[in-house]
């Protein structure tokens, strides 16, 4: 644990795990991918200004189209609004920090490395040009050869881990951590939004965790899962849109948060029919999977399936219809303030309420089959997530204050608002006054072309507008006026409780809701003093009887203060971006020549760089790794909390189920895969690759060490060292006998039978990469926890978890996990 | 004596693009009147009730600083769900008559089967190709006749691609390993409002690499004895082909008529 040093110095930035801090940085890496996706966006629209136009060739225009969708989707708008959701979900709900702050900073720092990633694949031979939704088979190398491609899908990866991260955090926080008295349906709106937005994150990016592992496979390693005919594209579009629905709702929700919290507070009302917005937001997070073949209408799936995702598609409309009464109702008989940022909530809705309106029309399956592909569709999805994050737009200037301590010029802002709203229109209404042109086409019927002219011209209003709110944020920031503690008349939340900017820690004393609004209770007086509490005002009150200070003596937390600072988070996202950096140019520059066995199988290098770029990673990866666990960071739980309904379980167990909820979905999708491709190509038209005698033995291997870890977690309770020891020994050796056993049945497929990732002796192609990729797969899991294992094995010899042996036990859900997925590898691959 | 208009023999007949423009004018027509009640009756509730620095009425309960959040209740919520349940009301009607449509689209009109155009589309880096009943293969430019049911088989031989006619309303997927099926037809009466030979363009609505943007081909409708012509002249430079490759069930010109154009 290291001090944090002042926000003056570089260091601090580098290591704080403060979410405050955090989140600043958010916003501001969000804003440089606001303006890098903007520029991209510009190029378009200049290559759209004649339709015969060729100042981007047409490899560098899919380039840039593909670049300014994935930019802006993933490294943009959800890391804006996660930005504040960072600064803000942890103040809203009364707690000190999210959950697991090193975890928290991890996230930033896999973010923004993932985005250094994807900007340096422009310079690796052109990036991706597939498009953001990557269509199969375009995406394998035989299409987009350039290394800078793997780089894209490499980043993307990447950046989806780190989301995986964040997602495991907000949910233990939200579900763990907040103040007394505060239940689930008590929460401000935005924090809602953010919950339900997390629970999307989980399962939706865990989807595409497994397509981009997939793609990575196919174009790593050589496996031919998206070029194989056995239904590869289809394969993609179900994984992609599996994930891509919910990412809709997880890109809108957090900015229908910020709506739903900017129009209360300046309108001065309280939300109409708020349980039933609760329950609609629900309702879409859980339908939201439920429609993703929406997006598949003109393919080869049959009427009945079509007909029940148009059901469900319209019916996930009608949630979004209360949402939006509810907020207009909300604002009658108010008294509402044009500030800024009601301007932009306000202007979100009206986009919104358009955007709405034009998808019932993609809804209608006739409708949809003639505007698949076409502008309608793009002018669509601008209007509903660009138009939501117009009211992050709001959000940002409701709580500059907040963040800054200083007021930022309303005059500039509702300018911004004004040049935004009329260039938005015009960029994006123009669109679907040009419906018909294709999408990403620049040779369009001339008929259009007056429409794209308007459009472009939007565009540059639009653009231009931004820059009112940069020097608008940059002069305030250094000569605004004091802002104060609470510069709305009628806020509600805790975070206009506190200093702006607010202490490290938050809060004066401990929040508590108990007795039914925000009071600061004093628990514990050092000199024996009684307990006092304050309420939001400053209004400070004592209290003799409090119960809550004699129980909270009984734990040793007082004598030991929260860290904020390590260096291990951006470590770690530094070395798994060197790795992956590694990664992109390993198929095209180590070439490996099958020999009759392993030891004459040679190898051929051309470009050392990137081997030894993969080297580099993977010992830093092991390296910060270690340092991360040895590192004594402290964390301490919110003492008082409400956690329903997770009442009873640590957080950091709550953490490792949310993991593996997640994880359960990527070994989903990697076995749906499986099944799918298998299904398409004739189910008895494959028979199983191996032998089943050496599946069979390891499935007994790893059900035994399942036994052995409850045998470790055991010993530790009954504080015997052997014991432990013994227990770890022996998962540890059941771990490598597993291995080695796949190891020798993998170098009898290749060697023996020439079975290996892209190719079959022995039947469908697809059939060599999927078993190699599936059972790989479940194989680094294995790997990974023996890292954890040898890792644990050495503590516990030094003397450790004897007294704590709750890393022993979480250890051992992971592991049975991973035993538990190999029980349904096993028959797949292996019986049938 | 060719029968003129085989296609019109049956009542229920219309034009994918006709179907299409119909329901397009509801929504857009539905559409627009919710959006424009909806938005107007916000706009001018904002303006009502902006704050213009008079005393607060008495009713109004100001929100304070650390309130554990409630939400209004009473008449408000009423309306909340009396305009929800309009709302719905409004979009699945919509939907349900869609649907209806959705089936006839789906099925194509109702028509003799013998006298179906059945083409097998190709997409590929960047063109596409056709394939008549005969074995014929045109690239970029695919000609029918007027007043038949074309029916179209698409695939892909490398990529992705969407093969889509703007004009027609008629657009496909082409997938690799899939086939999937779209239908249109051209009335004569259409064909000679354009001059006796009636073209449509058409586009790849998939991106699909470099060329996407210039993936563009033609479908060009003849009157049917033109067709008919010019269907026959393929076969000479496709006996060839076809005694290579599928000499089981090779057409001649007569089962090429037959299938493709009764006399």
């Amino acid at each position: 644990m290291s001090e944090l040093p002042p926000t003056t110095s570089v260091k601090r930035w580098l290591v704080t795990t403060n979410h405050k801090d955090i989140g600043i940085l958010y916003t501001i890496t969000a804003l440089f991918f606001l303006l890098f996706g903007g520029v991209l966006a510009l190029l378009i629209r200049v290559q759209l200004w004649e339709p015969t136009s060729q100042i981007l060739s047409g490899l560098a225009y899919n380039e840039a189209v593909t670049a300014h969708g994935l930019i802006m989707v993933f490294w943009f708008l959800s890391p804006f609004a996660f930005g504040f959701a960072n600064y803000f979900v942890p103040l809203q709900i009364g707690a000190d920090d999210l959950a697991f702050p090193r975890l928290n900073a991890l996230s930033y720092w896999m973010y923004l490395f993932s985005g250094v990633l994807l900007s340096i694949s422009f310079f690796q031979g052109g990036t991706l040009s597939a498009g953001w939704t990557i269509y199969a088979p375009l995406n394998v190398p035989m299409y987009t050869p350039s290394i800078g491609s793997t780089g894209a899908i490499l980043a993307l990866a990447m950046f989806t881990i780190g989301v995986t991260a964040s997602s495991i955090n907000f949910l233990v926080s939200i579900h763990h951590s907040r103040a007394e008295g505060m239940g689930i349906m008590d929460m401000p709106m935005f924090t809602w939004s953010i919950l339900a937005t997390v629970w999307m994150m989980l399962f939706a990016f865990a989807a595409l965790l497994a397509a981009g592992l997939i793609l990575a496979s196919d174009r790593v390693l050589g496996s031919v899962y998206f070029s194989a005919t056995e239904g590869g594209s289809l394969l993609w579009g179900h994984l992609f849109w599996f994930f891509g629905h919910p990412e809709v709702y997880i890109v809108f929700f957090p900015a229908l948060g910020a709506m739903l919290e900017l129009f209360q507070t300046f309108s001065g009302r309280r939300l109409v029919g708020r349980k039933w917005v609760i329950i609609s937001i629900c309702l879409v997070s859980v339908q939201s999977f439920l429609v993703w073949m929406h997006h598949m209408f003109l393919t080869t799936i049959n009427l009945e399936i079509k007909t029940l995702m148009m059901a469900t598609t319209i019916g996930i409309s009608l949630p979004f219809d209360l949402i939006v009464f509810s907020l207009i109702y909300t604002l009658i008989k108010g008294r509402i303030q044009f500030t800024t940022p009601f301007l932009f909530a306000f202007g979100a809705l009206l986009l919104f309420i358009l955007g709405g309106i034009t998808g019932v029309f993609l809804g209608a399956i006739v409708l949809d089959y003639e505007f698949r592909g076409t502008y309608w569709v793009v002018a669509h999805f601008h209007y509903v997530m660009f138009g939501g994050a117009t009211a992050l737009i709001g959000a940002a200037y409701y709580w500059f204050p907040k963040i800054t301590g200083k007021m930022y010029d309303e005059l500039l802002g509702k300018i911004h608002f004004i040049l935004f709203f009329i260039g938005f229109n015009a960029v994006y209404f123009s669109m679907f006054l040009a419906w018909e042109t294709p999408r990403r086409v620049f040779e369009y019927n001339p008929e259009l072309q007056i429409y794209h002219q308007f459009g472009t011209i939007g565009a540059f209003v639009l653009g231009f507008s931004f820059f009112i709110m940069f020097y608008n944020f940059a002069k305030s920031y250094v000569s605004g006026e004091p802002a104060g503690d609470n510069p709305w008349d009628y806020s509600r939340t805790a975070e206009w409780a506190i200093s702006s900017p607010p202490p490290l820690e938050n809060w004066p004393n401990r929040p508590s809701y108990a007795s039914g609004k925000l009071e600061f209770v004093k628990d514990y007086v050092p000199d024996g003093g009684p307990a006092v509490k304050t309420d939001a005002n400053g209004n400070g009150t004592t209290d003799g009887g409090d119960t809550h200070s004699e129980h909270i003596k009984k734990y040793p937390y007082w004598d030991k203060h929260p860290s904020h600072a390590s260096i291990w988070p951006l470590a770690l996202s530094l070395a798994v971006g060197v790795l992956f950096l590694g990664l992109t140019g390993f198929r095209d520059n180590v070439v490996f020549e099958l020999g009759e066995s392993l030891t004459s199988t040679g190898v051929t290098i051309s470009n050392p760089v990137y081997p030894i770029l993969i080297v580099i990673g993977l010992v830093g990866l092991i390296w910060t790794g270690v340092k991360w666990g040895l590192e004594d960071f402290y964390a301490p739980p919110t003492e008082f909390a409400e956690r329903w309904p997770f009442d009873g379980v640590e957080k950091v167990k709550l953490g490792m189920w949310f993991f593996i909820a997640s994880d359960v979905i990527v070994f989903g999708a990697f076995l749906s895969a499986a099944i799918f491709v298998r299904y398409n190509a004739g189910w008895r038209t494959w028979e199983p690759l191996t032998e089943a005698l050496p599946g069979l033995i390891n499935t007994f291997v790893l059900i035994t060490s399942s036994f052995t870890v409850i045998l470790a977690l055991v010993a530790a309770r009954r504080k015997s060292r052997k014991g432990l020891l013994a227990s770890l020994g022996a998962t540890i050796l059941l771990g490598f006998t597993f291995l080695a056993i796949k190891m020798w049945e993998w170098n009898k497929e290749i060697f023996e039978r020439g079975v290996t990732i892209s190719a079959n002796a022995h039947g469908d192609p697809i059939q060599a990469s999927i078993y190699y990729v599936t059972t790989g797969l479940h194989g680094i899991h294995v790997v990974i926890g023996l890292v954890i294992a040898i890792f644990l094995f050495i503590r516990a010899y030094q003397g450790h978890y004897l007294d704590d042996e709750r890393p022993i036990e979480y250890f051992g859900l992971y592991w049975h996990f991973v035993d538990i997925v190999w029980v349904f590898i096993f028959p797949l691959f292996y019986l049938f | 004596m060719i029968d003129p208009v085989i296609l019109q023999q049956g009542s229920d007949w219309r034009a994918q693009a006709e179907v299409f423009d119909e329901i397009f004018f509801i929504f857009l027509a539905l559409g627009t009147l919710v959006g424009t009640i909806v938005v107007a009756y916000t706009l001018w509730n904002v303006y009502k009730y902006r704050d213009d620095g008079s005393e607060p009425k008495e009713d109004f309960d100001a929100p304070v600083v650390g309130e554990l959040p409630t939400g209004q209740g009473g008449p408000k919520a009423k309306k909340l769900f009396l305009s929800f349940g309009l709302s719905a009301i409004v979009v699945i009607s919509l939907v349900v008559y869609a649907y209806g449509i959705l089936l006839y689209v789906e099925e194509g009109p109702d028509t003799a089967d013998e006298s179906d155009i059945e083409i097998l589309v190709e997409g590929y880096q960047f063109g596409w190709e056709y394939e008549y009943p005969n074995g014929h293969t045109t690239t970029g430019e695919m000609v029918v006749p007027a007043d038949h049911r074309v029916n179209l088989d698409v695939t892909s031989r490398d990529v992705w691609h969407n093969f889509g006619s703007s004009e027609l309303r008629i657009k496909s997927d082409a997938i690799p390993g899939e086939t999937s099926e779209v239908w249109f037809s051209v009335s004569s009466e259409e064909v000679e409002a354009q001059g006796g030979e009636a073209t449509y363009r058409v586009e790849c609505f998939e991106l699909c690499g470099a060329g996407h943007s210039a993936m563009t081909g033609q479908i060009t409708v003849l009157p049917q004895d033109e067709w008919e012509e010019w269907y026959a002249g393929t076969q000479s430079e496709n006996t060839s082909n076809i005694e290579t490759t599928s000499a089981g069930n090779a057409p001649s010109v007569d089962n090429a008529i037959i299938r493709g154009a009764p006399t």
